[in-house]
């Protein structure tokens, strides 16, 4: 019998139900077809061990976040129909039902929507996981070999553990709404007036006004600070509570915005005498005012929300876009090798803290190496370190090559640089830039390479030499972007550097970042080299820091056979009268390189599309929720309104007036917090290469307000009809 | 008194009738229903539950449409109306007071006494008069800023009744207006309906079935099973006499405690 009336209830109050079903679903499917994401990359041909790890572990976190909102967003909606069905539940227990009996009926509905929300959700979940295997190939750019349907049970398993603990949360919620609510209440839900809790207009102003100065204040704050990435060590602690200052005056400045901002509005409307009693705008304004104050929190949530997503889909697909754009410049050879030489410093450490007996191996370089002759080992498998018992040589697979040493800018045993961006922008009487300001970057100064070395490398990639006298300097920087620019202003601005005590003029009236990385890699090698001349720099006796071979194959050899043969070999050591005078750094191919970064570019994308994409939708079916519930709530004023002589055109509009505050404030005040915000990434994110937003990143904002605009329209189309059925049905039986 | 006064019809409804249903479960709501409301009269429409009383209101306030016969309010037959003319017509022509005052939550007293003019787009400067006027009219000048939700019963009625007077409509309709009332509440406000009619020959239409508020209107007529079943005029009688009067004809119908509750 109680099956039979749930089942009818939940028939009946279809339209009510209908967007708790339709929030349930959502959620399962964008849970269900997240988790298989890890599957989805097997299928797309991604076959990077190192990238499914740092998937999954990015995953595993993101999907405890998701579940986060999925709680909050299920919580919501059965908040909303607990409220429309209030008093059916009172007529049962009037009736004389149990209340033991009435949470029997209210847990089977809910056994009922989540059963069919949890089918529903699955079969589409399962059919946007194929339709996305298909769109995560497109963004890791690799081909589908073997499409095949699949099925994961691990996803399904965890939406199914979720539903449950979720299930459990909102029925025993819904029983102790049950049981603490009087049957006067219950029964009386719609009749009465409904009290408003009105607030004090004016200290609604004050709060306004301080959610106003918070937020500006943390607006100049933090343009004014930046992000506390590039700190040193010493001040990064004061520059993360800093940090912290601003975000907390952001937070509590955009909660106090929409605290205050019904009594803004009221007042702000009220000067207006004209425009307050005119038409519905007095009704609409205060319809606002009343509903503003018990949603002002969900609104500020929904802000930050929003702007998380806006950032983290802007910021991230941006990261991106340079890093596939100056992919070619960052990788000028097919394979890399560095070397880093030992400095005092390294000594001292190890001989502290390391190894005494491997400190008595190591020796200070006075002198740079040839890397060529010393670069052999031996092979090893390549899923373990066995070793296959070949022996490995660049010989083997070498063409044209060239060898780049990059030396500190003071003499042997030395500690101040000579060239540091911070000396150029006093010279040039310029501010340094933000990112550099306290990083190491700045205190190691610039390096010093031979014309030589550098010409070769440019011959090598077919473009001319460039003469430096040996009273000339030249500047070069892979990184492009703020530290490019700098360095060029300082060459065009005719500057002259001091190396050692001679005075250098500039070779040439702009630097060069098109052949000025040493090695290959992701975001750029080069953060600042000065090139002179070969018989000034044996002059100088400098502290070596690093040298760089750069190879090309041999000329028609196959790339991946021969990234396959020198790609996993342990390095025999380097050794200068038996003595190490530094170490073996990175390795580095070049179309490993190119995976590397489409697999990065992939991630980070689909990343930031996927959880910005949750994010919206979250935001927008809540805010839908809110306001279809609002409509039902306030039908019976729009039936008053019908009345007294108010035409459908102005209902509508004010309901249109209504719904478009409430969806855009939140949006501009989340643009608004993701505008300042991308200004100072970006600015960052310039030292290393040219950012831009645009393209892609447009076209997912694009995407992204289109879902957001899409539920505006629905929502108000939906509203739109309940009021029209409100206003038909006759007003009194 | 009013006599003299009873020239011009407001309302003039003849052959109405009103079915509900579909084949085979048809409900014949009202049938052939004729009268006529002269300006300046105080009219009760009363019957039992069920008797089609408030169909007739609805229809004859346009919010119900009739299915054959016409109703001439001032001269325009209202069921050959379209919907947006229908609107503008509720608004300039006719007020309505409700058995719960279904005042809107969100606005002030003022602001809903207010609402008819701002709709009807009067200017700022005249809405505000015309407010403290009708206000003090009705003794509600004290409560103008509070809501709903701080007001009795009572005051809320007649904010209702301000709200139904404020834009003077050709025609007041009251639907059980005193049904959510307290005796004493109820007695203030049909006291200022009275009032309102006398003194400012408002034309005022009320349904009701309670026998002491149709006491107050100069005549009331009886509905039953959808048919108009008798009529009475107060006359120059006194209140009290006129509700005796009412009493003896409710008691031929069938007896008003059957259909009290």
């Amino acid at each position: 019998m109680l099956c039979k009336l749930a089942w009818g209830n939940v028939r009946r109050a279809g339209r009510d139900y209908l967007v708790y079903l339709l929030t349930l679903t959502l959620g399962v499917t964008v849970f269900y077809a997240f988790n298989t994401i890890s599957m989805q990359v097997d299928i797309a041909g991604i076959d990077e061990e190192g990238l499914a790890q740092v998937m999954g572990s990015i995953l595993g976190d993101l999907t405890y976040f998701l579940a986060g909102v999925m709680a909050f967003l299920m919580v919501y909606a059965n908040n909303f129909i607990m409220k429309r069905r209030k008093k059916e539940f009172g007529l049962y227990q009037v009736l004389g039902m149990g209340r033991g009996r009435v949470a029997t009926i209210m847990a089977l509905e809910t056994v009922i929507v989540s059963v069919v929300a949890f089918v529903a959700g699955i079969v589409l979940g399962v059919g946007l996981s194929q339709l996305m295997t298909f769109f995560t190939a497109s963004l890791f750019k690799t081909q589908i070999a073997n499409f095949h349907f699949f099925f994961s049970v691990h996803a399904f398993n965890l939406t199914l553990a979720c539903m449950l603990v979720m299930f459990v949360l909102t029925l025993l919620l819904n029983l102790r709404a049950v049981r603490r609510t009087k049957l006067i209440e219950l029964m009386g839900a719609e009749r009465r007036n409904e009290s408003i809790k009105t607030r004090n207009p004016w200290i609604a102003i004050a709060i306004f006004a301080v959610g106003v100065v918070l937020v500006g204040v943390a607006y100049y704050r933090l343009l004014r600070d930046g992000f506390p990435l590039t700190a040193t060590d010493s001040k990064l602690q004061e520059a993360m509570n800093q940090f912290g200052i601003t975000t907390a005056m952001v937070t509590v400045g955009t909660f106090a915005l929409f605290w205050g901002l019904s009594g803004m509005l009221i007042k702000l409307l009220q000067s207006l005498r004209g425009v307050y009693w005119r038409g519905l705008n007095m009704f609409t304004v205060r319809q606002l005012a009343a509903k503003v104050n018990t949603v002002c929190f969900s609104m500020g949530v929904i802000a930050m929300l929003l702007f998380l997503a806006i950032t983290s889909v802007t910021c991230g697909m941006s990261i991106a876009n340079v890093m596939n754009e100056n992919l070619e410049r960052y990788n000028p050879v097919d394979v890399s090798q560095t070397y880093v030489y030992y400095t005092p410093d390294t000594l001292d450490y190890y001989k502290e803290y390391v190894n005494p007996s491997e400190a008595d191996r190591m020796v200070l370089a006075d002198t740079t190496v040839d890397l060529y002759p010393a670069w052999h080992g031996k092979g090893k498998s390549a899923d373990n370190n066995d070793e296959t018992g070949k022996k490995v040589d660049i010989a083997d697979v070498a063409g044209e090559h060239v060898q780049i040493d990059s030396y500190l800018s003071y003499p042997f045993g030395g500690s101040n640089p000579s060239v540091s961006a911070g000396e150029m922008c006093k010279t040039m009487g310029e501010k340094l830039p933000k990112a550099l300001g306290g990083s190491n970057a700045d205190t190691m100064g610039l390096f010093v390479t031979p014309a030589s070395q550098y010409n070769k490398l440019r011959q090598m990639m077919d473009e001319e030499p460039v003469s430096i006298g040996r009273d000339q300097y030249l500047l070069t920087c892979d990184m492009g972007g703020e530290l490019g620019d700098l360095y060029t202003k300082y060459m065009a601005g005719g500057h002259t550097l001091t190396l050692g005590g001679h005075e250098l003029k500039p070779a040439t009236d702009k630097s060069d970042k098109d052949t000025a990385a040493i090695a290959n890699s992701a975001m750029g090698s080069n953060p600042g080299t000065v090139v002179v001349a070969d018989e000034l720099l044996s002059q100088l006796n400098l502290q070596p820091y690093s040298s760089n071979l750069l190879v090309n194959y041999k000329q028609g050899m196959d790339v991946t056979k021969a990234d396959e043969s020198i790609k996993y070999t342990l390095l025999d050591d380097l050794l200068v009268d038996g003595k190490k005078p530094g170490s073996w750094g990175v390795f580095m191919t070049r179309s490993e390189m190119y995976t590397q970064a489409a697999q990065m570019n992939g991630m980070i994308s689909y990343l930031a599309i996927y959880i910005g994409f949750v994010l919206v939708v979250a935001c927008a079916a809540i805010l839908s929720i809110q306001q279809l519930s609002n409509v039902a709530d306030g039908s019976r004023s729009y039936r008053v309104l019908a009345q007294i002589g108010c035409d459908d055109r102005q209902i509508r509009h004010s309901v249109m007036a209504q719904q478009a505050v409430f969806f855009l404030f939140p949006l501009a005040v989340g643009l608004a917090h993701s505008f300042v915000a991308l200004k100072v990434i970006i600015e960052l994110v310039s030292i290393f290469g040219d950012m831009s937003i645009g393209g892609t990143v447009g076209l997912t904002c694009a995407i992204f307000l289109a879902a957001y605009g899409g539920y505006f329209l629905v929502t108000y189309l939906m509203s739109a009809g309940m009021v029209q059925a409100a206003i038909a049905t006759r007003y009194s039986e | 008194m009013q006599t003299t006064h009873m020239a011009t019809p407001v309302l003039e409804v003849a052959h109405l009738e009103k079915v509900y249903g579909a084949l085979g479960n048809v409900t014949r709501a009202l049938n052939d229903v004729s009268f006529t409301v002269n300006r300046g009269e105080f009219v009760g429409i009363m019957g039992a539950s069920g008797s089609g009383k408030s169909t007739l209101l609805n229809c004859v306030s346009t919010i119900d449409s009739a299915t054959s016969g016409t109703i001439r309010i001032n001269g325009q037959d209202v069921t050959r109306m379209k919907q947006t003319k229908l609107s503008q017509f509720r608004r300039e022509e006719l007020g309505f007071i409700f058995q719960d005052s279904n005042l809107l939550d969100t606005l002030t007293a003022r602001e809903n006494i207010a609402l008819p003019l701002t709709i009807a787009r009067t200017n700022s400067a005249e809405i505000s008069t015309r407010v403290q006027d009708v206000a003090a009219r009705l003794s509600i000048s004290q409560v103008l800023d509070k809501y709903p939700y701080q007001m009795s019963g009572g005051q809320q009625q007649r904010v209702a009744a301000a709200r139904a007077l404020v834009t003077d409509p050709t025609m007041i309709m009251a639907d059980e207006p005193t049904g959510a009332l307290d005796s004493k509440s109820a007695r203030l406000l049909l006291e200022s309906l009275e009032a309102l009619n006398r003194r400012l020959r408002a034309t005022v239409l009320m349904v009701t079935h309670d026998s002491f508020a149709a006491s107050y209107t100069s005549r009331v007529l009886f509905i039953r099973d959808g048919k108009i079943f008798t009529e009475l005029r107060r006359g120059d009688t006194d209140r009290r006499e006129f509700f005796d009067r009412i009493m003896e004809v409710v008691a031929m119908m069938g007896g008003e405690g059957s259909d009290a509750l």
